[in-house]
């Protein structure tokens, strides 16, 4: 009875009320967002059940009946629907592009605003950057037709005035791409750099000024000092946006797709709302939304376990 | 060691809610039914009960038309945002339907608002989460089936024989085929009871009658005349918008080019088509795999090339208002829409607006310049049998209490209360006996045209009795010329095809993907209608292909394999 040991060995028993005493109250609060997980979501995740049967309104998860082909219907329906095929690849596309254009510019710019010596021009800048991110994606798709409409748009009317041809900056598929990728750079480098900044704020002084000391300038004190002291941060979020790869917000591609892109535009979240909520296919969208969150965490495990091996920490 | 066991801990509820995150979509819609799946079975039960005991005693419930003691219902109206409307829910005419409702029946209605442009995805909401109002409607016939389909919906099959005594006023406006035209000839089920169109006309064409004088041109007559004039309209825009010239578009449409060119469509389709023809390809009454279709929208395609288009139309999704604030502000010289769309809104209305904010000439009135290969200028009318599906899901325990709602609103002093409100306040009569609609304030406003959102049995100018309806449609709107009205009223009615609906029972494939299929429709018009004039058969073609491989094919072998079923020839008897 190896319980029964670990309850007579008084010594460590005594340690653990210490321990408890000492620390309850942190406990207590994790106990919230524990209760919060348990609620929200493992819960609802009985519902991931409705991926394998055919959904009914009014009945109960278990007594709804299975779906065909040992329950797999509603995959093999995904799988064999070149619209789904289609939004689960501008859904990867458009997420790797964000990955690799969207995530350095943060860092870049972190790097940059931690250079300015001017204190006031430092703080205006931060703000006006993370401004964008406090605008809904309905907002911003507002802002982006009052710019880039190829008749009344202000960009292409300057472009025409001058002579040239407007740019479709909207309703061309392969333009469009570009205006998504660069309007959730705008809308997020911002406040993305905020979490680097503060990492940098936390690398200790005595380093840049034994930098000095050494003749470091002030682009080697960036490389040799600045950009290790946050590869930790950079690594963490590396691994967090690498599990969302086939993951998506729905609002901002909702928000800025129309039909003439539809082709590029349409990424799984947006099909799930279009296909199964309108259409009331919910069984379908359960098995799409269970194979997004399966692929995510093998990317998540994948990622970590490469920053593992590369000899980072990794996130657990 | 401790510390470790808490990072574990902590890293687990991380993981794992990023894997409930990526699933949220579907658990959150599917979360609502649970708690209220017990509630809707354990209150379908009940109503189920008093069916069969009312069929050995009929109408027991009721006193005088009177329940003993107040049941309580609620009732979905459309909210339509307009600028300015009265409260949907709370307004002059609410007032009146409850008090009414109150007093004849003992019934207490509330209305629930439900947005007017989101409707099918409000009310599978509102059903999956157990609170829909227990009087719906909806112009989607498939998503009614849908619902049904995941016993959702009440079968009226017997509770419309057995209340029939108690709703004459229903019956007697919606009559066997309306009330009965959803009745599946093989099963007998009946989901939905269809309201009625009371008035048919249905697209008309608008042209600016102060450009055509000022450049000397006649109302064009053909489609090549109107092409015409859209040239000249295009190469006088100096002329005729002065420094906003730019802004010029002489042919505006919206994403929703089946609906916004349907007079051009249908003018190039062949005059002789068979009522099997229609009805196969009648999924929805945008014509896009009619064989025609194709040559129509090239038409539309050259234009748009020609600059004779809105360039940008495809970028506005549905409700978008830039469009109409085009038109409003002049911009515009034709477009198509619904038969008294320039009319609609009083103040607001497209015609009110351009006399503020252009000239006292300005103004759009209907033409009729699309002939067809017989040299008629075909138009598709509205069928007075089949408009709005009304349905009662089965969390609505009081059915009866329903119906008489259904019956109140069907009879003719409450229609005629609300398409015409009261003497003095939304309308005058007039000395040849006509109502003539006026200017309404505060809430009296009518946030629909005759108040269909709450006449749901009756859509378009009745006021309870034919003759009065057509003696006063030309004064149906406030603020604008009844010359213009009756003239728009008459060319909307020229050549007028009634589309011949048929019930062949239930089209199964229609179901899940209607919605679907309707937004690839859009984009294969809007697509099509902005490529290049090289690219324009390939990108149709494509369009089309695909539309057919994502369910448009199965839609038309079903409809053809049910329609031979049912009906011998290619005509209907």
């Amino acid at each position: 009875m190896a319980r029964d040991k670990v309850v007579v060995k008084p010594p460590k028993h005594k340690i653990d009320r210490a321990y408890i005493k000492r620390y309850w109250q942190l406990y207590a609060l994790l106990l919230i967002p524990m209760i919060y997980f348990f609620v929200f979501k493992y819960i609802p995740m009985q519902y991931v059940l409705i991926a394998f049967k055919k959904y009914s309104i009014v009945q109960k998860v278990w007594e709804m009946p299975w779906a065909k082909n040992h329950g797999m219907e509603y995959f093999i329906k995904a799988f064999s629907n070149r619209d789904f095929m289609n939004s689960l690849r501008n859904t990867i596309v458009l997420n790797l592009l964000d990955l690799v254009i969207g995530f350095p510019i943060p860092i870049i710019f972190a790097l940059i605003l931690n250079e300015l010596r001017f204190k006031r021009f430092k703080k205006s800048v931060q703000t006006i950057a993370y401004m964008p991110h406090f605008l809904s994606w309905v907002i911003i798709y507002g802002l982006a037709l009052q710019l880039f409409t190829p008749t009344d748009g202000l960009i292409n009317m300057a472009i025409t005035a001058f002579g040239g041809d407007p740019i479709p900056f909207l309703n061309d598929g392969k333009h469009w791409v570009g205006t998504y990728i660069g309007l959730g750079i705008w809308q997020s480098f911002g406040w993305n750099s905020i979490i680097y900044l503060a990492a940098i704020a936390g690398i200790s002084p005595e380093l840049y000024e034994a930098a000095s000391v050494d003749g470091a300038g002030r682009f080697q004190k960036m490389w040799y000092v600045t950009l290790p002291g946050i590869k930790p941060t950079i690594v963490v979020l590396l691994i967090m946006a690498l599990g969302n790869v086939i993951g998506s917000n729905f609002d901002r591609p909702f928000a800025l797709q129309n039909n003439l892109v539809m082709e590029y535009a349409e990424v799984i979240s947006t099909y799930v709302y279009k296909v199964g909520i309108k259409g009331l296919q919910f069984s379908l969208t359960t098995a799409v939304g269970l194979f997004q969150s399966v692929v995510n965490v093998f990317f998540l495990l994948g990622a970590n376990w490469l920053s593992r091996r590369m000899g980072e920490r990794g996130i657990w | 060691m401790k510390k470790k066991v808490l990072s574990v801990l902590l890293a687990c509820t991380m993981v794992i809610s990023l894997a409930a995150c990526g699933s949220s979509a579907a658990p959150a819609a599917d979360a609502a039914p649970a708690a209220d799946e017990a509630a809707s079975t354990e209150e379908a039960a009940p109503a189920a009960d008093t069916a069969s005991t009312e069929e050995a005693a009929p109408a027991s419930e009721l006193t005088d038309g009177k329940f003993a003691e107040t049941r309580h219902i609620t009732v979905e109206v459309y909210d339509r945002g307009n600028d300015g409307g009265s409260d949907p829910t709370n307004n002059m005419y609410t007032e009146y339907i409850k008090k009414g409702m109150l007093e004849q029946h003992n019934v207490e209605v509330e209305f629930v608002a439900v947005p007017r442009w989101t409707e099918v995805e409000e009310i599978n909401n509102l059903l999956a989460g157990g609170t829909a109002p227990d009087v719906c409607v909806t112009y989607s016939y498939p998503t009614v089936l849908s619902y049904a389909n995941m016993g959702g919906v009440i079968d009226l099959k017997d509770y419309v024989e057995q209340y029939k005594a108690d709703t004459p006023n229903l019956w007697g406006w919606l009559g066997d085929t309306n009330m009965l035209w959803d009745k599946d000839p093989n099963t007998g089920s009946l989901w939905a009871i269809e309201g009625k169109r009371a008035e048919q006309q249905r697209i008309n064409t608008f042209v600016r009658q102060d450009w055509l004088d000022a450049l000397g041109l006649k109302a064009p007559t053909t489609t090549q005349e109107f092409e015409d004039m859209l040239v000249a309209f295009k190469d006088n825009a100096d002329k005729l918008l002065g420094k906003d010239a730019a802004k010029m578009v002489p042919f505006s449409v919206s994403y929703d080019v089946g609906w916004r060119a349907s007079n051009i469509i249908t003018s190039f389709m062949d005059p002789k088509i068979s009522d099997k023809e229609y009805y196969v390809n009648g999924f929805d009454d945008r014509m896009l795999t009619e064989p025609q279709t194709k040559e129509a929208v090239k038409l539309l395609n050259k234009w748009y090339n020609a600059g004779l288009m809105w360039k940008d139309f495809a970028l506005y999704g549905s409700g978008d208002t830039t469009e109409d604030d085009m038109i409003k502000a002049g911009y515009v010289g034709a477009f198509q829409h619904n038969w008294d769309y320039v009319f609609r809104n009083g103040e607001d209305s497209i015609n009110a607006n351009l006399k503020r904010n252009v000239g006292e000439d300005a103004k759009f009135v209907a033409i009729d310049p699309f002939e067809n290969a017989d040299g008629k200028h075909a138009k598709w009318l509205y069928s007075p049998a089949g408009d709005r599906k009304i349905f009662f899901p089965t969390t609505n325990d009081e059915v009866l209490a329903s119906f008489l709602y259904l019956d109140f609103i069907s009879s003719p002093e409450t229609i005629k209360y609300l398409q015409a409100g009261d003497e003095g306040v939304t309308h005058n009569v007039l000395d040849s006996g006509a109502i003539q609609i006026i200017a309404a304030e505060g809430d009296a406003i009518q946030n629909s045209g005759k108040n269909i959102d709450y006449t749901i049995t009756c859509n378009g100018t009745y006021f309870g009795d034919q003759a009065l309806a057509a003696l006063s449609i030309a004064y149906g709107y406030a603020e604008a010329d009844p010359e213009l009205v009756s003239q728009s009223d008459k060319i909307s009615m020229t050549d007028g095809m009634e589309p011949k609906n048929v019930n062949v029972g239930e089209i199964a494939s229609e179901a899940e993907i209607g919605d679907s299929l309707s937004a690839k429709r859009d984009q294969i018009y809007d697509k099509a209608v902005t490529a290049s004039e090289a690219d324009f058969d390939s990108v149709w073609d494509e369009g089309i292909a695909d539309y057919l491989s994502a369910g448009g094919q199965a839609i038309i072998d079903e409809r053809t394999e049910k329609w031979e079923a049912t009906f011998s020839g290619d005509m209907l008897p």
